[in-house]
C-alpha cells in the first residue's frame, strides 16, 4: 500500500512540475503584461522601472527557478496588476468559488435525483420526455447565454433576485442555477441510465416477488445500487465547478477563482495565471489521487502493486 | 400629531439656524465595467484609478469640476514662483489630518512627490517631473519649496487633480512604519472618505469621515465602487436600485432612458484618434496628400451617427483634445473640419501617384470604453476601399498592436486609441509621448518643428507664449494631417432615480464624485 501511495505521489509531483513548465512558457508567450498595467503615456523609463521592480528583467530560466522554488513553499509571487501577493488573492477568491460550487452542486442533486429516478421509473411517459428535453437544453445552451437571460428577465425586468455580486443567500440563486443546470443534465441522464439498468436486475425482480412495495424497490433497493457511478461523477463535477466557472463568475460579477483567472488572462498577469492554473491542476491531481486510492481500497482487484 | 409636527418644525428650524448638516447616511454605489489595475497605492495606479483614490486622498493642488486649478480645493492654499521660475513655493492648509490622526505637513508633501517619481512609481506621468525636479525643501510645516533644474510653469498643473496621481499627498510616517506593501493593502489618506475594504475583482468600500474641509459633512456614510464587467448585470442592478451610477454602452442608453433612468454624459470624454506606425518614409503615407486623402475619405458624421449611436461628434485636429483648447484659447476654424469628400480624396491620391491605390494594414481591436473598436475599424476599411485603397484588417488585441507600434515592425499600418480628454498640461504630456521624436518609441509624428515647439513649452515661463506654442503645434499637426482625428466620444452614465443632480465634470478620468457626496 505504501509503495502504491508513494508511486502515485511521485507521479502527481512530476505532473505538476511539467505543468509548471508549460504554464510558465505559455503565460509569457502571450505578450508583455506591462502594456496593460501602465498608462498609455508611460515612458520607456516607467516600463524599465516596473520590469526591474517586478523581476521581469531577469533571464527566463532565473524567473522560472524562482517561481518553482517559491511555489513549492506556497508563495506564488506578487500580482503584476494589483501588486498584491497572489496567495492573498487566492485566499480571497477560492472560498467564494467553493461556496458557489457547493450551492450549485446541492441544487443540481436536489433536482437531478428525483427527476432521474422518476424518468427511469416512468420510462416513455411525458415526464421522461420532459426530463430529456431539460437535460438536452442544460447541456447544449451556453452558460453565458443562460446567465444573461436570467439576469435580464429575473433580475432586471421582474426584479426578483440580485443580478450580480456576492453577499446574501439570494446572490447565489441565479449563478448557482446557471452553473448547476449543466450538471443537472449530466447527473440526471446518468442516474436515469443507471436506474434503468438496475431496475432490470434480478435482485430487483426478487424484491418485487417478495412483495416489497414499489416505493421501497425503487428508492431503497434500486437507487442505492445506481448511486455508485453517480457519486463518482458528482465528485468529478464538483472539482470542475470550482475550477472552471470563468464565464458564470464573470457574468454574475462573482468574486471567485474563475473571475480571477479571467482578469489575469486578459491582463496577462503571469504570476496569477500560473498560480490559478497550478492550483487548479493540484485540485484535479489530488482528486484523481484520492479516487485512485479509494478504488484501490474498495476493490482489491485493482492491483495496488500495478 | 400636532405635537409631532411642531417638534419636527422645531428641529428643522434649529438645524437651519445652526447651519448643521445632517450626518452622513446611506450608501452610494458606483458600478463600473473596469477598475483598470485596481490598485490602492497612488504610486502604482496612474490616472486609471483616480476616480476612487481621489476620495481617499487630497491633492497638493485642487481643481474645480471644470478643470481649473483652485486654491480652495487642494492642500496648497497659495503658490508663487520666483522671478527665475525655478523655485515654486506652496503654502499648505493647516489642521489637515490623515485618517490615522497624523497631521499633514510639508514633510508628507516632499515624501509623496519623491515617492511618485521614485523607482516604485508606475504612474505614467512621472517622467517629466523626474527630468525637471532638482530638490524639494521644507522650510516650515506649512511651506514647501520645489526647485527645478530649468525654469518652468508646469509644476502646479502637474501636481494637480487635473492630471494623474503624482499630486496626491500620502502619509510619510505611516508608510515608513508599515512599509510600501502594507500601505498598498491598507492605504491611509486625508480625503473625505477613508479606506474600509477591497476585494479585488469585486469592490472597494470607503467610509465617510465626520467632516472634511473639502466637501463639508459627507452626504453618504459609505461609498462603494463595484466592478461589474457584464453590462446586462450592471443595468439590472440599476433597475433593482442596487447601484446609483453605472457606465452604460452608447447603444443601451435609449433603453435605460425609456425605463425612466436619467443618463448623464461626459461630453467629449475622449478623442478617437488614429495614427500611422512610424517610420513612414518608405510608405505612401509619407506624402501629405495621401494623409489628407485618407482623412477626406471618411464620413465622420455617419460614423458618429451609426457606430456611436449619435453620442459622438466629428473631430478636426490630430490630438486635438478640446479641454485644452479653452486653456490655450484656441477656436477651431471651420476650414479645419474635414468634409466627407471621396472625389477630392481620389484626386489627391492620383496626384500623389497612387491612382490605383495602395495596400494598407488596419489593426482592429477593442479598448476599455471602446467596445465599438472593431466595428469602427471595419467602417474605416470600407471608406478607404471606396477611394481605391486596399485595406487589410488584422484583428489583434491591444497589447499585440502596441508591440508592433513601439517595435516599429509595421510601418504605415494604422492603430487607434480613445485618448481621454484633458486640459493643456495633460495634452502637453500626451503630445510629448505621441508627437515628440526624442520620446521614441511611442512617437507617431516625425516633425522636428513640432519637437522644437514641445521642447520650448516645458521651459517657457510666459503663459501667453505657451498658449501660442500650443496653438501653433495644433495648427501644424492639422496642416500636415499628422494622424486621423475621427470623433469625440461622449461617455454615458446611467444613474438611479434618487440621484437628482450630478455633474460628472470635465477633468481627465475623474467622475467628480465629490460633487455627489459634498454637503448641500
Amino acid at each position: 500500500m505504501l509503495r502504491f501511495v508513494l508511486a502515485r505521489l511521485s507521479q502527481s509531483a512530476i505532473t505538476l512540475l511539467l505543468f509548471s513548465v508549460v504554464i510558465f512558457g505559455l503565460a509569457r508567450a502571450t505578450g508583455d503584461p506591462l502594456t496593460l498595467v501602465l498608462p498609455m503615456v508611460a515612458t520607456e523609463e516607467d516600463f524599465a522601472n516596473a520590469r526591474r521592480y517586478l523581476g521581469l528583467d531577469r533571464p527566463l530560466y532565473a524567473q522560472y527557478v524562482t517561481f518553482v522554488g517559491r511555489a513549492a513553499t506556497g508563495d506564488f509571487g506578487t500580482s503584476i496588476r494589483s501588486r498584491r501577493p497572489v496567495v492573498e488573492l487566492l485566499r480571497e477568491r477560492l472560498p467564494n468559488s467553493l461556496a458557489l460550487a457547493a450551492f450549485s452542486m446541492a441544487v443540481s442533486l436536489l433536482i437531478a435525483f428525483p427527476l432521474g429516478v422518476l424518468a427511469a421509473v416512468r420510462r416513455g411517459t411525458a415526464l421522461d420526455s420532459g426530463a430529456k428535453v431539460l437535460a438536452t437544453l442544460g447541456q447544449s445552451l451556453p452558460t453565458f447565454w443562460v446567465g444573461i437571460v436570467l439576469i435580464e428577465v429575473v433580475a432586471g425586468r421582474l426584479q426578483w433576485l440580485p443580478a450580480g455580486g456576492s453577499g446574501s443567500l439570494a446572490h447565489y440563486i441565479l449563478p448557482g442555477f446557471t452553473l448547476g443546470w449543466f450538471v443537472v443534465a449530466g447527473l440526471m441522464r446518468l442516474l436515469r441510465s443507471a436506474m434503468l439498468e438496475v431496475l432490470d436486475a434480478e435482485y430487483v425482480t426478487t424484491a418485487r416477488a417478495k412483495g416489497a412495495s414499489e416505493v421501497s424497490v425503487v428508492w431503497r433497493h434500486a437507487l442505492r445500487n445506481a448511486l455508485i457511478p453517480v457519486v463518482t461523477f458528482a465528485g468529478v463535477y464538483f472539482a470542475i465547478l470550482v475550477t472552471s466557472a470563468i464565464v458564470v463568475e464573470t457574468v454574475f460579477a462573482w468574486p471567485g477563482m474563475g473571475r480571477l483567472a479571467y482578469e489575469a488572462i486578459t491582463g496577462r498577469d503571469f504570476p496569477v495565471i500560473q498560480a490559478v492554473v497550478l492550483v487548479t491542476a493540484a485540485i484535479v491531481v489530488t482528486v484523481n489521487f484520492a479516487v485512485d486510492l479509494l478504488y484501490a481500497v474498495i476493490d482489491p482487484r485493482i492491483g495496488l502493486a500495478s | 400629531m400636532r405635537a409631532t409636527t411642531a417638534l419636527l418644525l422645531l428641529l428643522l428650524t434649529a438645524t437651519e439656524a445652526t447651519g448643521a448638516a445632517a450626518p452622513p447616511a446611506g450608501e452610494l454605489t458606483v458600478a463600473l465595467s473596469s477598475f483598470a489595475n485596481e490598485v490602492l497605492d497612488p504610486a502604482l495606479g496612474g490616472h486609471g484609478v483616480k476616480f476612487y483614490l481621489a476620495l481617499m486622498f487630497d491633492y497638493l493642488i485642487g481643481v474645480t469640476p471644470d478643470g481649473r486649478l483652485s486654491p480652495e480645493l487642494g492642500i496648497a492654499t497659495a503658490w508663487e514662483v520666483s522671478p527665475d521660475h525655478r523655485r515654486w513655493t506652496f503654502t499648505l492648509r493647516r489642521d489637515v489630518h490623515f485618517h490615522n490622526g497624523d497631521p499633514l505637513t510639508s514633510a508628507d508633501v516632499r515624501f509623496s512627490i519623491l515617492r511618485a517619481i521614485g523607482p516604485r512609481s508606475t504612474t505614467g506621468y512621472a517622467g517629466v517631473l523626474r527630468a525637471l525636479l532638482d530638490r524639494i525643501e521644507t522650510p516650515a510645516p506649512d511651506r514647501v519649496v520645489i526647485v527645478t533644474r530649468e525654469p518652468t510653469l508646469v509644476i502646479p498643473p502637474y501636481l494637480s487633480r487635473a492630471l494623474a496621481t503624482e499630486g496626491m499627498i500620502l502619509p510619510k510616517r505611516y508608510i515608513e512604519s508599515v512599509g510600501d506593501d502594507e500601505f498598498a493593502r491598507k492605504p491611509i489618506g486625508s480625503g473625505p472618505y477613508r479606506f474600509v475594504e477591497q476585494v479585488t475583482g469585486s469592490h472597494v468600500r470607503l467610509a465617510a469621515v465626520p467632516h472634511h474641509w473639502r466637501i463639508g459633512t459627507p452626504r453618504y456614510q459609505t461609498v462603494t465602487f463595484r466592478v461589474i464587467p457584464e453590462e446586462s448585470t450592471r443595468m439590472a442592478m440599476v433597475r433593482r436600485g442596487e447601484v446609483d451610477i453605472a457606465d452604460v454602452s452608447r447603444d443601451r442608453v435609449r433603453e435605460m432612458e425609456q425605463a425612466g433612468f436619467p443618463v448623464r454624459y461626459r461630453d467629449n470624454d475622449s478623442l478617437l484618434h488614429l495614427w500611422w506606425i512610424l517610420p513612414w518614409d518608405r510608405t505612401p503615407v509619407r506624402d501629405r496628400r495621401v494623409r489628407e486623402a485618407l482623412n477626406l475619405a471618411i464620413d465622420r458624421r455617419e460614423i458618429a451617427a451609426t457606430i456611436f449611436g449619435g453620442k459622438a461628434e466629428p473631430a478636426a485636429i490630430p490630438f486635438g483634445l478640446t479641454w485644452a483648447f479653452r486653456d490655450v484659447k484656441l477656436t477651431v476654424p471651420d476650414e479645419w473640419r474635414y468634409p466627407f469628400d471621396p472625389a477630392r480624396a481620389r484626386a489627391l491620391l492620383a496626384e500623389a501617384g497612387y491612382r490605383d491605390g495602395f495596400p494598407i494594414t488596419i489593426f482592429a481591436y477593442q479598448l476599455p470604453a471602446l467596445p465599438e473598436g472593431r466595428e469602427m475599424a471595419e467602417a474605416l476599411a470600407g471608406y478607404w476601399q471606396k477611394i481605391g485603397v486596399r485595406p487589410t484588417l488584422v484583428p489583434v488585441d491591444y497589447p499585440a498592436f502596441r508591440k508592433q507600434w513601439v517595435d516599429r515592425t509595421a510601418p504605415g499600418a494604422v492603430g487607434y486609441y480613445n485618448l481621454p480628454n484633458r486640459d493643456w498640461i495633460g495634452t502637453y504630456t500626451l503630445l510629448d509621448k505621441f508627437a515628440h521624436t526624442p520620446s521614441r518609441p511611442t512617437d507617431t509624428v516625425a516633425d522636428p518643428e513640432i519637437d522644437r515647439m514641445l521642447d520650448a513649452i516645458l521651459t517657457t515661463t510666459d503663459r501667453t507664449k505657451i498658449n501660442e506654442l500650443m496653438r501653433q503645434a495644433f495648427a501644424r499637426l492639422r496642416r500636415d494631417h499628422d494622424g486621423i482625428p475621427l470623433v469625440y466620444l461622449h461617455t454615458p452614465y446611467v444613474t438611479s432615480k434618487r440621484i437628482s443632480r450630478w455633474d460628472p465634470g470635465s477633468v481627465m478620468l475623474d467622475l467628480n464624485i465629490d460633487g455627489l457626496v459634498a454637503e448641500r
